[in-house]
């Protein structure tokens, strides 16, 4: 680490499938240095998929981008990227995880799986998202991260180009907040950069 | 689904360990915790019910153990990194007069049987001895059969086409009862037996370990010490495989190796 951390480390994880991909690639624009947060981006690929997206975004901002190997910290002012084939998780000891154990919802990485594990670290969650997609994964991570008393939000369904999972999310628990259309980006940004220092 | 936390698992696994002597110290904490979760709502049982199953011993512990170390394998899963194999190891190894070749965790010998299949397609097999290890007696003996799921099977096949296979892989095995059952001639170099890498200690000297998927089992201090366990078990020159998304990060054995593919995570012991 050459830099001293900007504030004690804090998650925002985003989660999404088909149609997200978009929606991150402008959420990465947003991100500028330093980000006072940890930004995880988990979304559905296949396994042979070799594009690094942090490469892919690479003009997109200045942000350091990564995609996290076995027991690589997690550091504020860094957004992290979940690989292909194995499922992201996160440890009470601040460090990534890999594992490889059976796919939820035909999905490795799961958002289910990183959810969980981010619940369960200790560590605090600035904001949990989840984002278009086909499947119902992530809905039952997302709402553990809500009952552990962190804010968490769901893409309105009705204008997101698939809406099984965010709707899934919300069939699961009510409470979630709800990104719309028309401000979606401002909100983000907002949650992003809401207590920095 | 039903969750633990993770001060219930340090619980669980000492209690494992007082009746079993298996001990999962060493083991990832986020990965278990996962598993362990899995293994509750798999089996429908909250964590009172887990301890009165463990408690009875034998097989009931033995398989949730069995259930939270099974690795996820494939036949040439990856199908670069054989090609790899193929092409930067092997014609390597091709000037030696005799080929010892280990595949640590090699759960029930996909891989094992994989570089037996690579082997042979490089006129090398019949020089070779392919040594599969696994901590799980039950995986092994599903190994020494060689007897696969025919339902696999074409996963498998893809795999082994882009991994630019000579043959077909069906030239590999015949179909009896349902189930792929590979050529007895492939298990003729091959020996599987028991080994685990966080307790057992080096048992011969190999020109090439595959080691790949078992290092996100282990934390830290663990994978430090199967690292020393590979590089002791390593011939000076000898190669050790990884898995794709596994590097020498944090081994401390970073300036022991050289790197022949850092894609695929491929080294070389150089000192």
């Amino acid at each position: 680490m050459t830099e001293p951390p900007l504030n004690p480390l804090n998650l925002v994880l985003m989660g999404g499938s088909s149609g997200s991909f978009v929606i991150f690639e402008q959420i990465v624009k947003l991100a500028v240095r330093p980000l006072p947060c940890a930004v995880i981006f988990v979304i559905h690929r296949g396994k042979s998929s070799i594009a690094n997206l942090s490469y892919l975004f690479k003009s997109k901002t200045k942000v350091r981008m990564e995609e996290p190997q076995h027991l690589d910290p997690v550091q504020n002012d860094c957004i992290y990227f979940a690989v292909p084939d194995y499922h992201l998780l996160i440890g009470p000891d601040k460090r990534f995880y890999l594992d490889d154990t059976d796919k939820d919802f035909f999905s490795r990485p799961s958002i289910d799986a990183t959810f969980t594990s981010a619940a369960h670290s200790g560590i605090e969650v600035r904001a949990a998202m989840l984002f278009s997609g086909a499947s119902q994964d992530g809905a039952s991570g997302l709402k553990l991260i809500a009952e552990k008393g962190f804010d968490t939000y769901v893409q309105n369904p009705d204008f997101a180009e698939v809406p099984r999972m965010p709707a899934a999310a919300l069939s699961q628990y009510g409470g979630h907040h709800i990104l719309n259309e028309k401000n979606i980006f401002e909100e983000i940004s907002s949650v992003l950069y809401s207590y920095s220092t | 689904m039903i969750l633990l936390e993770y001060k219930e698992l340090e619980l669980l696994i000492t209690r494992v360990r007082e009746i079993s002597g298996f001990d999962f110290s060493g083991y990832a904490r986020p990965s278990l915790l996962r598993r362990a979760s899995r293994y509750l709502t798999k089996h429908t049982m909250n964590l009172s019910e887990l301890y009165i199953h463990i408690e009875q011993g034998g097989k009931a512990i033995y398989d949730f153990i069995q259930e939270l170390t099974v690795n996820y394998s494939e036949m040439f899963r990856d199908p670069d990194f054989f090609i790899s194999v193929r092409s930067e190891i092997l014609t390597y190894l091709e000037s030696y007069p005799a080929i010892r070749l280990w595949v640590a965790g090699c759960a029930s010998g996909e891989e094992a049987f994989s570089m037996a299949i690579l082997l042979k397609e490089a006129g090398l097999f019949d020089r070779s001895l392919i040594y599969g290890t696994d901590l799980s007696e039950r995986v092994l003996s599903s190994a020494r059969q060689g007897v696969f799921g025919l339902g696999h099977m074409r996963t498998f096949s893809e795999n082994y086409m882009l991994a630019e296979g000579r043959n077909s892989l069906s030239d590999y095995y015949n179909v009896a009862y349902n189930q792929a059952v590979m050529d007895p001639y492939l298990r003729k170099n091959m020996v599987f037996s028991l080994h685990d890498l966080t307790g057992d200690g080096v048992f011969n000297e190999f020109q090439m370990v595959s080691c790949r998927n078992v290092m996100i089992y282990f934390n830290l201090e663990q994978r430090q010490k199967v690292f020393k366990l590979l590089y002791d078990s390593l011939g000076m020159f000898g190669f050790l495989c990884l898995g794709k998304r596994e590097t020498l990060r944090y081994s401390g054995f970073e300036e022991n190796f050289r790197i022949i593919n850092a894609h695929l995570n491929i080294y070389q012991k150089i000192k």
